[in-house]
């Protein structure tokens, strides 16, 4: 029964701070095995509502159901079963990437040598053993998001959480990357991510919701968003309103 | 441009203060006028002692030791303390066309953040001086002021020098912790002069009584008391145009440094598999995921500059203070009765600043990993507690090696006695520190060596937290010395390590409440970044 149920169900969701609100009433449904672009221009609320997801923030009101599960009172037993990858950095800059693992991995219920055996071999395919005792502090931004993203998978959850995951990262780890996570979504996991990168998200995601001041201005699969003549940017430009601000600038 | 920068840093204490660390502001307010309040209280004790006509030959001996105290303090302090103080995060500025002269200046400005307590002793001493009849009184202001302004511009300029000399090396990975114990021996140098019976007359002849006044105490002191013009004078200038070239010339080279040329190369494998062990051992004894946070402490911390120098300093800065203080005294003194007990207490005191007061310091934004794991946030609590206990035997350990390798006298019952004492005034501790870590959670950078300007702020906390922590104990030592019984000072200790036990239980409930209601604040907090000058 549970199966069946979607793999985020958001409704009425709303985070105030002061008078503003951040995310204003949002209602959404995201089907299982679906991977999903939330999409928004800056500060319109795309990090606020995966940080609610993941419960770092609690909402204002609304509710929120992951994996057919309320998350108020589930918490524990939804966390075990989804992958986040922030847009801040969740890494312990004094550990080396096959020790955050192992930890990441230990903390999602692994046990330690299952964990071990995860680590590095999730290193190897992220192409980060050249130096094995090298620091995370060390990493360049590009590494950190790959030790982030191989972090997200160490538990093989059903549900990933992703803010920004391509940020920094070089074109063959973003290709990686993809492949991995179209990968997951063959293999029944759901994907749900943000990101400012038109183009990918237009190659990978099969429906997308766009978000403006809280609020979600459009939803719907990709081949019913976008036209024949419009990109998804062409159409994320038109409803999130952007205009030709700089022209009023004359001495720009 | 020094507008803009200051402007800019006060605008980003601004917001600081106005939302959610509003609490902290205010404790902070409470701690530092504490603080300060004491030092006041020492400047009018100068004022009055300096204003006596009566006390001339006194003032006569006892200004240039003063002023070579107020020296030592401003200079040593912030580095034994491993608080040097606000400085610029050059990171940040280098990248704007900002003349280096303009930055150097901000820099010096910014040395006033770790001397306000001698400051203010200096200011006592010099309205002393005004009002004394013997010394001309009110008329002869230029002759009192201007020495000791010139005293105070050679101490900014030097400690502007130190400081970036010190950070510099600090970074080397194997140099910060032989530099710091040469430091702290240096430190520690006179008291065990005067303990040893070393003949310090000579000594006190060079340093405060040289017929010359060649050092710049002696000449403020010259000066100030008619013992001469252009001399001390002159002698001022030269010290003061030597610390500003010293001072520059250090900012210079800091302003040219990559700390990443001095990353050194893999360690030797095979003491890296004995730490390896040390990491895994909590892993024998303890289930995942309490294991797991546990090991990462361990890893992270022991990884950690600013630890690392903090923890040598709780043994070696501790053990020595002490030891001269001992060594002087045969026996039946408190000190030298209790010599370990104190060491390792300060040790524990001293460990709180960089662990358990801020458990969450070191993480940062990465903190949020606690609370999007599927761990209930007082597994990962207590793992940190756990950790930092682990931390505080192996200091105990190591003060107690180094007592034995100095051949102190240590009972088997006293040995016993402080690691019993240390682990119940550390459980009241650890019992604060997870109420202060969620109410007052502050970033910390583990790559700056040193603390910034929450020095005062930290001592405060000291003053204010950790006499109740050291109260159940205490009152066992003075049970047990009017009693004059083992049996009652067992009891009173037994009594206290419960109450110790249920005062945790109780501190980690409502700290978990806490960290559920507050968890957005305190993310929002460990992730925040400085303004142009870093205060942390």
């Amino acid at each position: 029964m549970q199966d069946a149920a979607a793999a985020i169900e958001i409704h009425d969701l709303r985070k105030l701070y002061g008078p503003k609100g951040a995310v204003d009433g949002l209602t959404l449904t995201v089907p299982r095995g679906s991977f999903f672009g939330f999409l928004g221009p800056n500060g319109a609320g795309k990090s606020t509502t995966i940080r609610m997801l993941t419960g770092l923030i609690p909402p204002t009101s609304g509710t929120i159901a992951l994996l057919g599960m309320p998350l108020a009172e589930h918490e524990l037993e939804i966390k075990r079963r989804i992958g986040l990858v922030p847009d801040e950095s969740l890494l312990f800059d004094r550990l080396t990437g096959v020790e955050f693992l192992e930890f990441v991995g230990r903390m999602y219920g692994l046990a330690r040598p299952v964990a071990r055996e995860r680590a590095r071999e999730l290193l190897e395919l992220f192409e980060l053993t050249a130096q094995p005792r090298q620091l995370i502090a060390e990493y360049s931004k590009g590494m950190r998001k790959r030790v982030a993203m191989a972090a997200s998978l160490i538990h093989r959850p059903e549900l990933f959480l992703m803010d920004e995951p391509f940020e920094g990262v070089d074109a063959v780890g973003a290709r990686l990357m993809k492949d991995i996570l179209l990968d997951q979504v063959r293999q029944g996991a759901t994907i749900f991510l943000t990101s400012h990168v038109l183009e990918v998200v237009e190659r990978l995601c099969d429906r997308v919701a766009i978000i403006n001041e809280g609020k979600i201005v459009r939803e719907g699969a990709m081949h019913d968003l976008r036209s024949a003549s419009e990109t998804l940017e062409d159409v994320f430009v038109r409803l999130v309103g952007a205009g030709h601000a700089f022209e009023r600038l004359d001495w720009l | 441009m020094i507008t803009a920068i200051l402007r800019a840093q006060f605008l980003s204490m601004r917001s600081f203060r106005l939302d959610s660390r509003r609490r902290g502001a205010i404790f902070s307010i409470l701690t530092s006028f504490i603080w300060y309040g004491l030092w006041v209280f020492v400047a009018f004790i100068a004022e009055d002692f300096f204003s006596s006509a009566e006390a001339g030959p006194l003032i006569r001996r006892g200004l240039p030791a003063a002023l070579m105290f107020v020296f030592l303090y401003w200079q040593l302090t912030p580095i034994m303390s491993a608080s040097l103080g606000a400085s610029l995060d050059l990171k940040k500025l280098l990248i704007y066309p900002v003349p280096h002269a303009k930055l150097f200046a901000i820099e010096v400005l910014l040395r006033l953040t770790t001397c306000g307590e001698m400051l203010l002793v200096l200011t006592g001493a010099a309205v002393g001086l005004l009002r004394n009849p013997q010394y001309g009184g009110f008329p002869t202001a230029p002759r009192i002021l201007g020495p000791i302004l010139f005293f105070i511009l050679f101490n900014l300029f030097l400690s502007a020098g130190l400081r970036n000399l010190l950070e510099r090396l600090l970074t080397h990975r194997r140099v910060r912790e032989i530099l710091m114990l040469v430091l702290v021996l240096a430190a520690t140098l006179p008291q065990l002069l005067l303990a040893t019976h070393t003949p310090t007359r000579s000594l006190r002849y060079i340093f405060t009584e040289t017929p010359g006044g060649f050092w710049p105490w002696t000449a403020v002191s010259n000066a100030a008391l008619r013992n001469g013009v252009m001399m001390p004078f002159l002698i001022l200038s030269a010290w003061a145009v030597s610390a500003l070239v010293f001072g520059r010339w250090q900012f210079e080279r800091s302003l040219h440094y990559d700390a990443q040329d001095t990353i050194s190369p893999t360690a030797n494998t095979r003491a890296l598999s004995r730490v390896e062990s040390f990491y895994r051992l909590p892993s024998l004894v303890l289930p995942d995921p309490l294991a797991a946070v546990v090991e990462k402490e361990l890893r992270a911390l022991s990884r950690t500059p600013r630890f690392r120098m903090v923890f040598i300093m709780g043994f070696s800065f501790g053990l020595l203070v002490w030891l001269p203080i001992t060594l002087g005294r045969s026996g039946g003194s408190i000190v030298a009765d209790h010599y370990l007990t104190i060491v390792s207490v300060y040790a524990l005191t001293l460990l709180g600043q960089v662990s358990y007061l801020n458990t969450f310091g070191f993480d940062r934004s990465a903190a949020q990993i606690y609370f999007s794991a599927p761990v209930p946030i007082s597994q990962s609590l207590i793992g940190k507690n756990i950790a930092a206990a682990i931390f505080i035997f192996v200091e105990m350990l190591a003060v107690t090696v180094a007592s034995l390798a100095l051949r102190i006298r240590l009972r088997p019952d006293a040995i016993a006695e402080a690691f019993t004492v240390t682990a119940i005034v550390g459980v009241y501790l650890l019992a604060i520190g997870n109420l202060s870590s969620i109410h007052f959670p502050r970033a910390m950078n583990p790559e700056r060596v040193s603390q910034g300007g929450a020095a005062s702020r930290l001592q405060a906390l000291i003053f204010l937290f950790y006499p109740i922590a050291l109260l159940p104990v205490t009152l066992a030592f003075w049970a047990r010395s009017v009693f004059d019984s083992q049996l009652i000072f067992g009891l009173i200790l037994g009594f206290s390590a419960i109450l110790g036990v249920v005062v945790y239980w109780i501190s980690m409930e409502s700290a978990v409440a806490a960290a559920v209601d507050r968890r957005e604040k305190l993310l929002m907090e460990l992730s925040r970044t400085e303004g142009p000058v870093a205060t942390e």
